[in-house]
């Protein structure tokens, strides 16, 4: 089944759903209107064969990283005078489209098919939350603590939504761009 | 623990110094010709401790034996990234090893912190909670330079003494209690 025709197929039930403009490799990559129509689709991509879930993961499309909180000094070099400009400045790639969005995105395979789709999902940064694949996939459930974890992407439906890897007394975010370090018992 | 239970040893006995000192190259010879290292890994420097262990570099004509089990193990080899959420797990195991017990912190992580020192993960050098003995520097470093550590802990074995309380001054520092 090439793209084309998987596109055609989900387009015959969700017609709202396109394709999206950076396509990922040669991989079918589509966009979501909104997050409601997020379970209707899963569900029919595992209906037609794409019965595995491979990825679920978000991206922080927040400007560059903003250095203050963090441990670093501003101005390292000692040979620089007093008061010289910092060497270290958020480096921004010029003409990106940085907004305030969290880019989601969930990939799923098809292994009779041996077909992949990527699905992806803005939505506005603050306070994000999307229904949970956990129902329909159980390779979901790590995932989505992971990607809330480190994004703060909050997955409604999920049974146990908690901390994976950062430890404990981590506060906050650590991917999210507007995460400022905290210090805790170990940062002297 | 030979003072406590003879008292009178180096005071009372004609001869006492002699025969502590000589007492002490005998134990401090023993101690240092055998360290068993604690098989202890946590980044890419494991690697190179590994390579030391095997046949080429030959760790075994040193004394040095790889232990599993920290209560059989003299010396700590920190190899790798200390996470700030393996550093309790250290913590444990340095307190499960028997005294006297030894620290090489090997790599540039485990001695400041490394190419990760503006993480928001990674602890910022070992000796922020165990007393550290020995410092390789490198990233990672040879295992010669593993090598070398060792024998610069041999060295410092040999000069422990009876008299002095069997510490070195790292170990008198003691760990750090992280609840406090």
């Amino acid at each position: 089944m090439t793209n084309d025709e998987i596109f055609a197929k989900i387009q015959e039930k969700f017609p709202k759903i396109e394709k999206a403009a950076v396509q990922v490799k040669n991989y079918l990559t589509v966009r979501l209107a909104s997050k409601d129509d997020l379970m209707a689709f899963a569900q029919c991509l595992k209906d037609s064969s794409f019965d595995m879930l491979e990825t679920v993961t978000a991206t922080d499309l927040l400007g560059p990283v903003d250095m203050k909180g963090y441990i670093r000094q501003q101005n390292f070099n000692p040979l620089l005078p007093e008061g010289a400009t910092p060497q270290i400045e958020a480096a921004a790639t010029p003409g990106y489209p940085y907004r305030p969005v969290m880019d989601l995105l969930w990939v799923f395979f098809s292994i009779k098919e041996r077909a992949r789709v990527f699905v992806r999902l803005e939505v506005p940064r603050e306070n994000v939350s999307v229904p949970s694949l956990t129902p329909l996939f159980k390779s979901a459930d790590w995932q989505e603590r992971e990607t809330f974890d480190l994004l703060g992407v909050r997955y409604e439906g999920h049974p146990n939504l908690v901390k994976i890897l950062t430890p404990d007394f981590t506060q906050g975010h650590p991917l999210r761009k507007d995460y400022a370090h905290i210090k805790d018992r170990f940062d002297e | 623990m030979i003072l406590e239970k003879l008292p009178g040893l180096t005071k009372g006995l004609p001869g006492g110094e002699l025969l502590l000192t000589t007492s002490d190259y005998f134990i401090d010879l023993g101690r240092k010709q055998s360290l068993w290292p604690m098989t202890f890994g946590l980044a890419c420097c494991a690697i190179e401790m590994m390579a030391s262990y095997a046949s080429r570099l030959d760790f075994d004509r040193m004394g040095v034996i790889p232990r599993a089990s920290p209560r059989q193990a003299d010396v700590m080899i920190v190899a790798g990234t200390v996470c700030k959420k393996m550093a309790e797990p250290i913590l444990e195991i340095y307190h499960q090893m028997p005294e006297p017990r030894f620290v090489i912190s090997m790599g540039s992580c485990a001695n400041c912190g490394g190419p990760y020192y503006d993480s928001y993960s990674v602890l910022k050098g070992v000796d922020r909670i165990v007393p550290v003995d020995v410092y390789i520097a490198g990233c990672p470093p040879r295992p010669e330079a593993l090598q070398y550590a060792v024998v610069k802990l041999q060295e410092k074995i040999a000069k422990m003494s009876l008299k002095k309380g069997l510490a070195t001054s790292q170990q008198e520092k003691g760990s750090r209690d992280i609840n406090a």
